[in-house]
C-alpha cells in the first residue's frame, strides 16, 4: 500500500464526530477605516502617505534615483531605473521597490500583493525599502472580508504585508529589519 | 434549606477551623446544616496522577456516604475537591443516585452567590485582602472570569466579598496565575512548584494587603507554608472565616 | 541534541531553578508575550466567538480530514505543484533527499518549521552531504549553538542577549562583547542574506493548507520563508496532515488569531499564499503523518491536532516559564509539547510537569483541552505501569488509606500530632519536597469530624 493510501485508509476511523462546517457572521467594524488602517500600520512599524499619494510617490522616487539608488518600480505612474529580470538573484542590490497593491486590511494594516503587482516574487522581500501603492477605497475591515475579496485562481502566489520585516528573536527586543525590507510606506491612492 | 456539608479530608484534618467557619456561616444564615457520616478524600490526588483503579474505593466511599442523605445542596468549602469529586462520581458510577448527589453539589461560594444570595454581611472588616483566585474554582467552577477570557467580566467571589462593610478587596499580580501547589505537583515537581509559590506568596504580600483570600484550602496551606517559610507580613484565611467573622 | 540525557522533567527544572535571577528573567520575557496576547485579543470584541470558531473549523476539518487532503492533492496538482505523501518521519527525510539530491541541491535554506525538528530533517541532510541553514533569526542562533528550540515561536527564548553576542562573535564574526539586539540581528541579516542568494533550494514549513484552493499558507515575521520561498527555482513545503482548512473562510479566522495569540501581532508581517511554483521552477509540497492518524483515533488525543503552533500556551504555563524549553524531553515543550509528546518521554515524567490549573486550555486560540489532554497522559502512563515519582508503589497504598476511615483517622491522628509535638527539625527530613521548601502546616488538636461530634451531636 502506498503511503497515500495509508493514510487515507487510517482517517477512515477519525475519533472525532462529524462536525458540521461552521459559518462566519462577524459583523466587520465599518467606521473610518482609512483611520483604522493608519493606526494598524503605525502599530505595525509601517507608514502612511494619503495626500497627493502618488504625487509624494514620483518625486520621492525621482529623488532617490538622482540620488543613485536602485529602484525597480511595477506601479505604471512611477519610473525606477531598473528592469524586471527573470533571475530574481539579480534584484540582491535593489534599495527600493515600488509595487502596487490589490487591497488593505484596517485591522492589522497589511497590504494584500500578488506576483502580477511584484513583477517578481522576490520583490518585496529582497529590497532594502518598500513602497507599496493601494487604492484607498480597497481597504476592507478585517481578513474575513479580504479573503472573501481575493481570487488565488488568479495568481500562484500572493501576500499579506504587515508593516516592514522585525524580529524579536533575541531577548523580546523588537527589531526592525530582518530579512525582508527595513522600511515599508504605504501610499493610499 | 437544609444543607449537607462535604468537608474534604485536607480540611477535615488539617483544616478544621475551615469547617467549623462553613457550618457556623451556613447555621447563621438560617440553614439547617448536617454533616453526613463516612467521608473521605474526593479522590483526586489519585485521579490527577492517573491511578483511576486505585481512586475507586475511596471516591465509592466518598459518593456513598452522601447517597439517599435528605438535603436540597451538598456544600464543600474546597473548589478544587469538589471539583474532582463531581468528576469522579460521575467516572465510577452512572446510576440515577450518584447523578442526585452530583446535582446537588456546590462549592461555598457558588452557593451563596447563585443558590441562597446574601443579601449584605452586617459586622465591618476594616482590612485590605488580596485574593487568590485559584485555579479549578476560577477555570472549572467559573467563579470569576479568568484573565485568559475576553468575555464579559464578573466574579463571585468579589461580588460576596463586597457585601461586607469595610473590606478591601485587591489581586496579586499576575491576577490569578496558579500559585503551584497542583497536589501531588508540590511533592514530584517540589523545585518549580516551590518557585511558583514563592512567587504567588510575594505577589499577594506586595499588594500590602492583611489576608490572602482563597476559597481552596489546599492552596491556602501551600502559600502559608511559603508565606511563613519567607517570614511576609500576611497571613491567609479562608473565604468562609472572613465571612462568618462579618455576619 | 541537548533533550537526550536521561534526567527527569524535575530533575532537570531543579537545575534550571538553582539561577533563581535567570528563572525571573525567563518567566518576565514568557508572560510579557501572555500580557501582549492579552492586549491583543481584548482588543477584538468577538476574540471569544473566533476561538469557537477556530476549534469547530478544526473539528470539522479534522472529522473529514481524508476528502480535505485529497481535495487539497488534487487541486496542488491543477496548479503544477507536486505533492508527496510520508507516512512518517523517516519517509519525509528520504522524500525530501531525493528531491534535493534529483537537483543536486547543496545547500537548502530553511525556514522554520516545527515538523522538520519532529523528523530529524537537518542531521539526515547534513548526513547526505547537504548544507541546511536555518534562517529564522532565533533558529539560526541555536542551530549555530547546537541547541534544539526552547520554544516553537521563540526558539532562543532561554539565551540572553550577551549569550548570542558571544556565539555570533565566535560564529559570524560580530565584535567581542557587542549584544545589542539591533546590531545582532542586522549582522544576522548581512550573514544569510549571503546564504538565502547562494542556496539551491528553500524549504519551509506550513501554516495552513487550503483544501479548496490547493494552496498553502506560511506566516513569518522575519521574512526568511519568503526570501528562501521566492530566490532558488526549487522550493519545497512539509506539512503534518492537521495543518489542513477546508477554505479561505476559515483560513481568515486562523489568520486572526495566530499572530495575536502568539506575539500580540495583529497578523505576522508576512502571510504568504504560494499558489503554485514560480515560473520556470518546480515545488513540492510534502505531507506527512508521522503518528498523527493513530492520535486520531483517540477521542481526547485527536484534539491536539487542532492546535495551530502559536505556543500561546507555553507563553502562559507558569511551570513552562520557571522550568524551561529543556526540561521537557519533547521537542516541543509546555502544554502543547506534553499533550503531544508525553508518550515519547522514556523518564515518564513530562506529564507530570504540569499543575492541571488550566491557563493553557483558556488561552488556546482552537480550544484544545490542553489540561484534559495532560490529565488523560497520566492515565494512559498508569495503565501502561509506567508511573514516575515512585507512584506505582505509594498510590495504591494512598487509595486503600483513603478508602478506609478508621486507617485514615488513625493515620492523620498520627500525622498531626507529629506535626504539632516533634520539632521541626526532626519532621523535616521526613517531609520531602514540602518541607524542603515550605514550612509545615500547622497542625489543629482535633479534626473537624471530632469537634462536629462534640458540639453538635445531637
Amino acid at each position: 500500500m502506498s503511503s497515500k493510501s495509508a493514510i487515507l485508509a487510517a482517517l477512515d476511523s477519525v475519533a472525532i464526530a462529524k462536525h458540521e462546517m461552521p459559518k462566519v457572521a462577524i459583523a466587520p467594524r465599518l467606521d473610518d477605516l482609512v483611520g483604522q488602517f493608519d493606526a494598524s500600520l503605525k502599530a505595525v512599524g509601517g507608514s502612511l502617505v494619503k495626500d497627493n499619494a502618488i504625487e509624494a510617490l514620483q518625486q520621492q522616487v525621482a529623488a532617490l534615483v538622482a540620488e543613485g539608488n536602485q529602484v525597480i518600480s511595477q506601479v505604471a505612474e512611477v519610473s525606477g531605473n531598473r528592469e524586471t529580470p527573470e533571475d530574481p538573484h539579480a534584484l540582491r542590490d535593489i534599495n527600493y521597490a515600488v509595487i502596487q497593491g490589490e487591497l488593505a486590511v484596517a485591522e492589522n494594516g497589511s497590504v494584500w500583493v500578488t506576483e502580477q503587482g511584484a513583477g517578481i516574487r522576490i520583490a518585496p522581500f529582497i529590497c532594502e525599502n518598500l513602497y507599496l501603492v493601494v487604492k484607498a477605497d480597497t481597504i476592507v475591515a478585517n481578513m474575513h472580508e479580504a479573503l472573501k475579496l481575493i481570487n488565488l485562481q488568479d495568481t500562484g502566489y500572493g501576500v499579506f504585508i504587515s508593516g516592514p520585516s522585525k524580529t524579536a528573536d533575541i531577548e523580546q527586543a523588537l527589531v526592525i529589519g530582518a530579512h525582508g525590507a527595513c522600511t515599508l510606506t504605504v501610499y493610499l491612492v | 434549606m437544609k444543607i449537607a456539608l462535604f468537608i474534604p479530608c485536607l480540611v477535615n484534618q488539617l483544616m478544621p477551623q475551615v469547617a467549623i467557619a462553613t457550618l457556623e456561616l451556613l447555621e447563621k444564615l438560617g440553614h439547617q446544616v448536617i454533616l453526613p457520616k463516612g467521608q473521605t478524600c474526593c479522590g483526586q490526588p489519585m485521579t490527577n496522577s492517573g491511578c483511576f483503579n486505585e481512586a475507586r474505593s475511596t471516591v465509592l466511599k466518598l459518593l456513598n456516604a452522601f447517597k439517599g442523605v435528605e438535603c436540597d445542596a451538598i456544600v464543600c468549602p474546597a473548589a478544587s475537591c469538589l471539583v474532582a469529586a463531581k468528576e469522579n462520581f460521575h467516572e465510577f458510577d452512572d446510576s440515577p443516585e450518584a447523578q442526585a448527589v452530583i446535582n446537588k453539589l456546590y462549592e461555598l461560594t457558588e452557593f451563596l452567590h447563585d443558590v441562597a444570595p446574601v443579601e449584605q454581611f452586617t459586622r465591618p472588616f476594616p482590612h485590605k485582602v488580596s485574593m487568590q483566585m485559584s485555579c479549578h474554582g476560577l477555570r472549572m467552577l467559573t467563579l470569576a472570569k479568568a484573565s485568559e477570557l475576553m468575555s464579559p467580566g464578573y466574579n463571585k467571589l468579589e461580588a460576596l466579598l463586597n457585601k461586607v462593610p469595610n473590606i478591601e478587596v485587591v489581586y496579586p499580580e499576575p491576577h490569578d496565575e496558579c500559585c503551584g501547589f497542583g497536589g501531588t505537583f508540590a511533592m514530584d515537581e517540589g523545585a518549580v512548584s516551590a518557585k511558583m509559590g514563592k512567587d504567588k506568596a510575594s505577589a499577594h504580600a506586595n499588594t500590602g494587603a492583611q489576608y490572602v483570600v482563597g476559597y481552596d484550602p489546599s492552596c491556602l496551606m501551600h502559600l502559608d507554608g511559603m508565606i511563613r517559610r519567607l517570614q511576609l507580613p500576611i497571613e491567609t484565611r479562608h473565604l468562609a472565616q472572613i465571612l462568618n467573622e462579618a455576619i | 541534541m541537548a533533550t537526550t540525557t536521561t534526567a527527569n522533567h524535575a530533575e532537570k527544572a531543579e537545575i534550571f531553578c538553582r539561577d533563581e535571577a535567570r528563572v525571573d528573567w525567563h518567566s518576565k520575557a514568557l508572560w510579557l508575550l501572555r500580557q501582549k496576547r492579552d492586549r491583543a485579543a481584548s482588543s477584538l470584541p468577538e476574540w471569544e466567538e473566533l476561538r469557537e470558531l477556530g476549534s469547530e473549523y478544526k473539528l470539522h476539518t479534522l472529522s473529514h480530514l481524508g476528502e480535505y487532503l485529497e481535495q487539497f492533492e488534487a487541486n496542488c496538482i491543477k496548479q503544477g505543484i507536486q505533492v508527496h505523501w510520508a507516512k512518517d518521519g523517516a519517509e519525509h527525510n528520504r522524500i525530501v533527499h531525493e528531491i534535493l539530491a534529483k537537483h543536486q541541491v547543496k545547500k537548502l535554506v530553511k525556514s522554520k518549521s516545527m515538523l522538520t525538528e519532529e523528523c530529524h530533517l537537518n542531521p539526515y541532510l547534513e548526513q547526505h552531504g547537504i548544507e541546511v541553514i536555518d534562517t529564522d533569526l532565533g533558529e539560526r542562533i541555536i542551530q549555530l549553538n547546537k541547541q534544539p528550540p526552547s520554544h516553537i515561536v521563540v526558539p532562543a527564548i532561554h539565551l540572553k542577549k550577551e549569550e548570542v553576542g558571544e556565539l555570533f562573535h565566535e560564529k559570524i564574526g560580530t565584535e567581542k562583547g557587542a549584544s545589542d539586539p539591533t546590531y545582532l540581528t542586522r549582522a544576522a541579516r548581512q550573514h544569510l542574506r549571503e546564504h538565502f542568494l547562494s542556496a539551491d533550494a528553500a524549504m519551509t514549513g506550513v501554516n495552513m493548507a487550503i483544501a479548496d484552493q490547493g494552496a498553502i499558507v506560511v506566516c513569518t515575521n522575519e521574512g526568511n520563508a519568503d526570501m528562501g520561498g521566492n530566490l532558488p527555482s526549487l522550493t519545497l513545503h512539509s506539512m503534518g496532515i492537521d495543518k489542513m482548512v477546508p477554505n479561505m473562510e476559515a483560513a481568515s479566522v486562523l489568520l486572526r488569531t495566530l499572530a495575536r495569540n502568539a506575539i500580540g501581532q495583529p497578523i505576522t508581517t508576512y502571510s504568504s499564499f504560494y499558489h503554485g511554483p514560480k515560473p520556470g521552477g518546480e515545488m513540492h509540497v510534502i505531507i506527512v503523518d508521522n503518528g498523527r492518524t493513530k492520535a486520531l483515533k483517540d477521542k481526547l488525543l485527536a484534539e491536539s491536532l487542532k492546535c495551530i503552533r502559536c505556543g500561546g500556551c507555553i507563553n502562559t504555563c507558569p511551570v513552562y516559564r520557571r522550568s524551561g524549553g529543556y526540561s521537557y524531553n519533547y521537542f516541543i515543550p509546555g502544554p502543547i509539547g506534553i499533550a503531544v509528546g508525553a508518550q515519547e518521554d522514556n523518564t515518564n515524567t513530562t506529564a507530570w510537569a504540569c499543575t492541571l490549573c488550566g491557563s493553557c486550555t483558556y488561552v488556546c486560540p482552537t480550544k484544545v483541552p490542553l489540561d484534559k489532554i495532560i490529565a488523560y497522559q497520566r492515565r494512559l502512563k498508569a495503565e501502561q505501569g509506567t508511573l514516575p515519582y515512585g507512584k506505582d508503589r505509594y498510590m495504591p497504598i494512598v487509595g486503600k488509606v483513603m478508602g478506609s476511615a478508621t486507617l485514615f483517622n488513625c493515620a492523620m491522628s498520627v500525622a498531626r500530632f507529629s506535626l504539632r509535638n516533634l520539632p521541626n527539625a526532626m519532621l523535616k527530613p521526613f517531609s520531602g519536597a514540602w518541607g524542603k521548601y515550605r514550612e509545615l502546616p500547622k497542625a489543629p488538636k482535633t479534626s473537624f469530624e471530632a469537634w462536629y461530634n462534640k458540639n453538635r451531636s445531637e
